[in-house]
């Protein structure tokens, strides 16, 4: 994927990516992590339930990581920058 | 490149799998005959391996007891085993499982898969298959060794290793064969037939170095009792390393697998992780769906007694890895001594285990949890059937004080259950070795009776997964909908078909492949690695394709044995007597699983029934 100038850089674990036809990272413009992932949902509807909850708040099983550093849950207001690093992690998981 | 036995010719192609060989030693271990050969693969699934290829093999096979002489046990390797891809790590074991069996009685094909060294030492030495027909009439070692002109394979007595626990026999070899890694049965597997659900341990570099009990293990559907049965003690597969310099394509994707997010989740938290399995007790606790007393949530706050950040001052927690492995899943812990400093080690503490000796026990002090879990180690057994079988028996005796079977054990009682394992695991209890499918038949209470088609459950509560019926391999490494409910709250009847017909199936793609479910590679990433490192030219597409084939194959293979409509069910307490406890709509009724049923089988039958052939092998 090429990469936009002003983008926030968003990246996928398998149980996103699987969904959107292998696709790991996203790009998005957006001054706010929640911007940031709504842009992510507008963009590919299919992740909107691993996102966000029917009343819009953040899936409370997802844990976001900001350029390595783990958020707290109000982090979705925190600002980001172009260049910046988002992944969205699911808490639970098997194997 | 990597060091592959697997030979693609010149211009070969997944549209073209016979140009494409593998490398096959059969043994008859009745007479003690090896024979060594290539092979053309005859689809895209025995390209790729593991339980792609072995149960094409199964299936050409007419088996109705699986500790009959004609029962083989393949022991196999996926394409990116032995590579230079990050967990390219895994054996795979498959044959007719003595514990999943269909209502008719017959045994059912299971492959059951490990990480550790062996599997690349395997290939190092020159294979990519083995296969084990017939019975030893004296127990056995197979001894496999690289040679100048290819492996060489011999059977050697195991007198020497009778009635050791399986990290004893492990480093018994390695004193004997210092180049090697092992395959190895415990005590539960020479008494195979007093317990199907021994297990297979391989071993680590970790294990060899330090003497500590820190085997991996190909654990799931009695593959050590098959291997028990045909007295073959254990497998040496002795070579030099043999690391191929990395291209720069797989150095990224190692990196990628070491520090990306797909294994975020099982990397320690000074690493930037979530601190592995383990941790997978807070958020599902959020949701009261962490098994306790026998997959019973109540939402008395016990589990949180488990949660890793209550046992870090009485112990000394390590991330250990297998071979080249950057992830450090294995979380191991130790004895914490006065100065604060690692003493001797006590056991691993992965999520499985640890629940299932544990909260669904009943039993909440880590002193006494972690010598159940080292216990069915040593004894070679596999934690999740025989952890899930002992918590039927502790619900039973809870329900029936007055006639309580065993010894009585129940709830909590963590001497009485180390004293069960220890004799289900050295073969003194039969009717608990047998499995809680039969068990629960035997004792006329089957409707709390943890497992789908005769292998247990996971530590995943069943109320919240009506998918557990179509996993092939274990409920959840094969059918990935475990977690769904928590995550995406949906219990809409489309979604439910869809999960499982489109997503969750996908999850055994690794059993192919060689790679660990734990780098998290994406379908994606996973078909260019093929193409990177092995040279195996596949889309996307193509590889999904295969998967599925090799999945419904699989389903196929299950009627074979008998299975009808009536074997893919649920525990009945969870249509009849649903939990409140547990933060999630009670929604997997009778009647909702009987239109699930119909609506998966529609798909599934439709697929079954346009299955390519398979042509018999090339015996040439």
């Amino acid at each position: 994927m090429q990469r936009q100038s002003n983008a926030v850089r968003i990246r996928l674990p398998a149980l996103f990516a699987d969904r959107i036809d292998g696709t790991s990272t996203v790009e998005v413009t957006a001054t706010t992590v929640a911007d940031a992932l709504r842009a992510l949902t507008d963009r590919h509807a299919e992740l909107t339930p691993l996102v966000w909850t029917g009343d819009s708040a953040l899936n409370p099983l997802m844990i976001l990581f900001l350029n390595n550093r783990q958020l707290v849950r109000s982090g979705l207001d925190e600002t980001v920058h172009p260049g910046d690093q988002l992944e969205i992690i699911p808490a639970i998981e098997g194997g | 490149m990597l060091p592959s036995n697997v030979r693609i010719l010149p211009n070969g192609a997944a549209g073209d799998p016979q140009t494409v060989f593998y490398h096959r030693c059969t043994i008859d271990l009745a007479r003690g005959a090896v024979d060594i050969r290539d092979l053309p693969c005859r689809n895209l699934e025995e390209v790729l391996g593991g339980f792609g290829r072995s149960f094409q093999y199964l299936a050409a096979r007419d088996v109705a007891d699986a500790f009959a002489t004609e029962n083989p046990m393949v022991v196999n390797t996926g394409l990116l085993t032995g590579s230079n891809v990050m967990t390219g790590l895994r054996t795979y074991f498959s044959a007719y499982s003595p514990l999943k069996v269909s209502n008719t009685g017959l045994p059912a094909a299971m492959w059951s898969a490990g990480s550790g060294k062996f599997g690349t030492k395997l290939k190092w030495a020159g294979l990519d298959e083995l296969i084990l027909e017939n019975k030893a009439d004296h127990p056995v070692i197979i001894v496999i060794r690289e040679s100048d002109t290819g492996p060489q394979v011999e059977l050697r007595p195991a007198d020497h290793l009778l009635g050791k626990y399986c990290h004893e026999k492990i480093l018994t070899l390695y004193a004997e064969y210092p180049d090697a890694h092992f395959a190895a049965i415990g005590p539960a597997g020479e008494h195979y037939n007093a317990c199907y659900y021994a297990a297979i341990a391989l071993s680590t570099e970790n294990l060899l170095k330090t003497g500590d009990d820190k085997c991996r293990w190909a654990g799931r559907g009695g593959m050590g009792a098959v291997l028990g049965s045909k007295n073959v003690i254990g497998i040496v597969a002795e070579a030099t390393d043999r690391i191929a310099k990395l291209s720069p394509e797989t150095r990224a994707l190692n990196k990628e697998i070491a520090t990306g997010p797909g294994s975020r989740k099982f990397r320690e938290k000074t690493r930037g992780g979530l601190g592995g399995t383990w941790a997978n007790y807070e958020p599902l606790e959020q949701f009261h769906m962490v098994p306790q007393n026998n997959f019973r949530p109540t939402g008395d706050g016990k589990p949180a007694l488990m949660f890793r950040d209550a046992l870090e001052d009485d112990f000394v927690i390590k991330a250990e890895s297998c071979y080249r492995c950057g992830i450090n899943c294995h979380k191991n812990i130790y004895e914490r001594k006065a100065d604060g400093s690692k003493g001797a080690f006590r056991a691993k503490f992965d999520y499985e285990p640890l629940n299932l000796l544990s909260t669904n026990a009943g039993v909440h002090d880590p002193d006494e949890v972690w010598p159940l879990v080292a216990l069915i180690d040593h004894l070679g057994m596999d934690s999740i059937s025989c952890g899930t079988t002992i918590n039927y028996v502790l619900d039973y005796n809870a329900r029936h004080p007055d006639a309580p079977v065993f010894n009585g054990a129940t709830f909590g009682d963590a001497d009485k259950i180390r004293e069960l394992i220890e004799q289900v695991g050295t073969g003194q209890l039969p009717d608990l070795g047998q499995g809680s499918k039969r068990l629960s038949e035997q004792l006329g209470e089957t409707a709390y009776a943890m497992h789908c088609k005769g292998l247990e459950l996971p530590a995943y509560v069943p109320d919240t997964n009506p998918g557990y019926p179509w996993a092939i391999a274990g409920g959840h490494m094969s059918m990935a909908t475990y977690m769904l409910v928590a995550m995406e709250g949906n219990t809409s009847l489309d979604y439910w078909v869809q999960a499982i017909t489109e997503r969750g199936l996908l999850v055994v793609r690794d059993d192919l492949l060689g790679v660990c479910k734990f780098a998290g590679l994406n379908a994606e990433v996973a078909a260019r690695c093929l193409g990177d490192e092995i040279g195996l030219h596949v889309t996307r597409a193509e590889l999904l394709a295969a998967v599925r084939r090799a999945f419904i194959r699989a389903l196929w293979l299950e009627r074979k044995q008998g299975y009808t409509r009536d074997d893919y069910t649920m525990p009945a307490q969870v249509f009849d007597n649903p939990n409140p406890a547990i933060k999630a709509e009670p929604f997997v009724t009778r009647e909702f699983f009987a239109a699930l049923s119909d609506r998966v089988w529609e798909v599934f039958d439709r697929e079954i029934a346009s299955l390519p052939p398979v042509e018999d092998e090339a015996t040439g």
